[in-house]
């Protein structure tokens, strides 16, 4: 029998399962209903080009649809919440589409929509799965779209669009065509520029240099004051709260450039310089650019993560009856119930039944924990294998889960920039040649009663001082370094961060899934010569327990091409471990307990996890496992000590298996059992304590703890939410690189303050000579070039850092 | 070579060039960059009936419209 694929979402299946069907030459296979549904839908639709377009690519089979659930779409509260009433009468959706795998799927998805009467617009967009729908509400209703776009296999649940989302993309888009515009005046001013120098250098006459002067002033104006607007608004909000910024300097610098070089212009005395106007309004512009694309991210992680949290509960009234309820009108008291695999949405008591819960996204545990009666579940949880009622005792706002993501909402938009601005030796600078320049016209005005002179002086002050130099010697360091980092699979989303995380005093570690490998692996193993491996390789392969999954993975790597045999009747029992029966004996696998309750003596107590294979009367095999440290955290922990760090390690795991890792790491100063908010405030505690903090994560329960950091660091697969709330991403997991970040920040945080030296001595020599009027225009026109070069060179200079390792 | 040349030169050029870039800004606001993908796949999946396709979207939201229009038309 050879594996076949399906006609219809090309997954690959043995033939004997495959649904065969005669389409008139063509004989077709499928590998459920659902494909087969789909399939002859497509067909009658005329939609079957379809299938020319996936090519290769595979799909999700569709599930069967459930028709009650379509309801809620119509309801009045849904719809106030998830659409927009346009002006023109029309509603209009957002939605996330479930299942896309490629662009045939989103180009199906737009057919079949459009192709439905009234629906008016309809665009989806591929990396982000999201949908714009807008339809007629007289003629549709919204369940309608929902049906369609699920009976074509695909399902999809609004998004509150009202989040942050659309703000975002509003911003980049904006920040976009700023940028376009000021690259194509920078492009057109340079040409002219090389004419204008050549004739400096060469002669020129002067009818010539006014046409040159100004057709560089038509092309400045649109940049300095459509791209260069949003450095007057940020110099403008921080004149209100009374802050010299960045913005400050680089509008001011530009300004007064510009101003002059006008004068220049008109009066034919001295020279023009429109094109350093352009060049500082662009590149300061493209850097803040790069910030707005990370903020971006930031907000739509945190979208998907909303999106998932399930927006109704099943409830149990009174009478017994079942009914479905949006997780908003559940009050304290209520009785819900809950499904194997479902996500639990309200914080509750059970009141009947028992099962595992996986709370891996909360505490970082990653083995299951049993919950019976009267156990207190959490939100986030899973429920990972049983029916259960629970009752609530918080209403949806105040859940765990809910109270998360609006932590995470604030911390995104408010997260203090302020303090890093005022820190930042820019910002003073920037104060003391605006007071110098103003102190030169006082004074030029006071010794020459000469208004025109002392105007220009203090111009050419500003001019000399060069926002070229001063304005780049940050944000070339700190590209250079972002370029450094991002090589060695370092992320860093804000230029800003490099500063702020050379500056840290003290590292925070989570322990699950940073210093460990998350996942717990054998150590030990002691197998009897009277049990086949294979029978063990079977029976552990029936559970998706972590410990199961450990000795599977063990078991692989001791023997090559290890086959499963078959195993009848194989049981999971809760808290306990699982059996089966092979040929026809029985085999038991499990803790201390079950061994126990089997009546098979067990010597062997060590600190970490153990699990037992027996048959009805003797042990079989013993193995030992552990979550282990993951490769070179050891000595990653002994360089950052010795870069002068403070290390603390949180977790929400028990203190003595934190107490054992904290050991074997090098760790002395660890916190366990937190939860995430634990965390946080811990986190609070430490910045309070004046210290800087990294801290390093990579769950949802490290989210608030990371978003109140000064510098997060998420871990590349780590939990999505994360990494969007971090301002570095590691993309391949590894400690060490935590050290290369520490390394590579330090080293611009180094280029950026020689850079910044340089320009003050630079500045030392050229602004007394501007102040006493004694600027030729050869020497500002040379020493302006040279200064941004010097810059960009010593900035590029951070490429040279070396690493420990070869590659 | 006179200045008046110059001036020609330089003007044509930079208007020249300000028309492309009006017209990427057009593209840009009107969304037409915002899905790269789509953007590269537009072309792939480019035939006649993408073209009625689009016609019957156009058509579709001028019947509105004017369905509007009538509805909000003041009684008399």
């Amino acid at each position: 029998m050879a594996d076949i694929k399906c006609t219809h979402c090309n997954l690959t299946f043995d033939e004997s399962v495959m649904i065969v069907e005669k389409d008139g030459d063509e004989t077709c296979y499928f590998c459920c209903h659902g494909c087969q549904g789909v399939y002859h839908l497509l067909k009658d639709e005329g939609l079957d080009t379809f299938y020319a377009k996936l090519g290769e690519n595979t799909l999700t089979p569709p599930k069967e649809s459930e028709k009650e659930e379509l309801e809620k779409y119509d309801y009045e509260g849904f719809q106030n919440r998830y659409t927009k009433l346009r002006e023109d009468g029309l509603r209009e959706i957002n939605l996330v589409i479930e299942g896309i795998h490629c662009s045939a799927c989103v180009w199906l998805n737009e057919k079949v929509l459009r192709k439905t009467d009234g629906v008016i617009e309809a665009d989806i967009n591929y990396t982000t799965n999201k949908a714009k729908v807008v339809w007629d509400d007289s003629a549709l209703k919204l369940s309608k779209i929902i049906e369609t776009i699920r009976s074509i296999g695909y399902n999809a649940f609004p998004y509150d669009p009202k989040l942050q989302e659309e703000y975002a993309t509003k911003k980049r888009k904006d920040y976009y065509m700023r940028i376009l515009v000021a690259v194509f005046g920078l492009m057109n001013i340079m040409w002219i520029a090389v004419a204008q120098y050549a004739g400096y250098f060469a002669g020129i006459e002067q009818k010539f240099k006014d046409i040159l002067s100004v057709a560089e002033f038509i092309l400045t104006t649109p940049v300095l004051f459509y791209s260069g607007w949003v450095f007057f608004r940020g110099a403008y909000y921080g004149f209100r709260n009374r802050m010299v910024n960045m913005d400050t300097l680089v509008a001011s610098g530009a300004l007064l450039t510009y101003l002059y070089s006008i004068y220049a212009m008109v009066t034919k005395n001295g020279e023009v310089y429109f094109e350093s106007v352009v060049m500082i309004i662009t590149f300061v512009l493209v850097g803040k650019y790069l910030e707005v694309l990370g903020k971006k991210q930031a907000v739509d992680t945190l979208d998907l993560l909303k999106s998932t949290i399930p927006t109704e509960v099943i409830k149990l009234q009174n009478n017994g009856e079942k009914v479905i309820c949006a997780v908003e009108n559940i009050n304290i008291g209520d009785i819900l119930e809950i499904k194997a695999g479902e996500k639990v949405v309200i914080d509750g008591k059970i009141v009947e039944g028992s099962g595992y819960f996986d709370e891996s996204s909360l505490s970082g545990e990653s083995i299951p924990i049993l919950k019976k009666e009267g156990d207190l579940v959490l939100s986030g949880s899973v429920c990972s294998d049983a029916l259960i009622r629970y009752e609530a005792t918080k209403d949806s706002s105040s859940s765990l889960l809910a109270s998360i993501v609006t932590l995470l909402e604030d911390s995104i938009t408010k997260k203090p920039k302020i303090e890093q601005i005022a820190n930042s030796i820019s910002g003073y600078f920037s104060i003391i040649i605006l007071l110098i320049a103003i102190v030169t016209f006082i004074g030029w005005l006071y010794f020459t009663q000469d208004v025109q002179r002392a105007l220009i002086v203090s111009i050419s002050v500003i001019v000399i001082a060069c926002p070229c130099a001063l304005g780049l010697a940050t944000p070339m360091a700190t590209l250079v370094g972002i370029g450094v980092a991002a090589r060695r699979g370092i992320l860093f989303k804000e230029a800003t961060f490099l500063e702020t995380m050379a500056k840290s005093t003290l590292v925070a570690l989570d322990k699950t899934g940073t210093v460990t490998e998350g996942k717990p692996s054998v150590i030990t193993a002691d197998i009897s010569k009277d049990i086949d491996p294979k029978l063990i390789y079977s029976l552990v392969s029936t559970s998706t327990h972590p410990i199961s999954l450990g000795v599977k993975n063990y078991l692989e790597s001791q023997f090559e091409d290890i086959q499963t045999v078959t195993i009848k009747d194989a049981k999971n029992i809760q808290g306990r471990g699982i059996s089966g029966i092979h040929g026809n004996k029985k085999v038991y696998g499990g803790n201390e307990a079950y061994m126990q309750e089997l009546g098979i003596a067990i010597t062997k107590k060590p600190l970490n996890s153990l699990f037992f294979i027996a048959d009805d009367s003797k042990l079989l095999a013993t193995f030992e496992l552990k979550d282990q440290l993951k490769e070179g955290a050891k000595e990653t922990i002994a360089n950052l000590k010795k870069l002068g760090l403070k290390i603390v390690m949180l977790t929400g795991d028990h203190d003595q298996s934190a107490q054992a890792i904290a050991q074997e790491a090098g760790i002395t100063e660890y916190h366990a059992e937190l939860l995430p908010q634990d965390k946080a405030a811990f986190i609070d505690g430490l910045k309070s304590k004046g210290e800087i903090v990294t801290m390093v994560g990579d769950g949802i329960n490290d989210s608030i703890a990371l978003s109140k950091s000064n510098i997060a660091i998420a871990m590349g697969g780590g939990a999505d939410v994360a990494i969007g709330v971090s301002d570095v991403v590691l993309i391949d997991e590894s400690v060490k690189k935590i050290e290369d970040a520490f390394r590579i920040s330090r080293r611009s945080y180094r280029a950026i303050k020689e850079n910044i030296s340089f320009s003050i001595i630079y500045n030392i020599i050229a602004v007394p000579m501007a102040i006493m009027g004694y600027v030729y225009p050869l020497v500002a026109a040379l020493s302006m070039s040279l200064s941004s070069l010097v810059v960009v060179g010593n900035s590029i200079r951070i490429k040279r850092l070396r690493f420990k390792e070869k590659n | 070579m006179s200045s008046s040349i110059m001036i020609l030169m330089l003007s044509v050029s930079t208007f020249l060039g300000a028309l492309g870039l009006v017209a990427l800004l057009w593209g840009v606001k009107t969304g037409q960059f915002d899905d790269k993908s789509k953007f590269l796949d537009g072309a792939r999946y480019d035939n006649e009936e993408e073209l009625h396709d689009a016609v019957m979207m156009e058509e579709k939201q001028k019947a509105q419209k004017e369905k509007k229009k009538k509805e909000y038309r003041p009684a008399d």
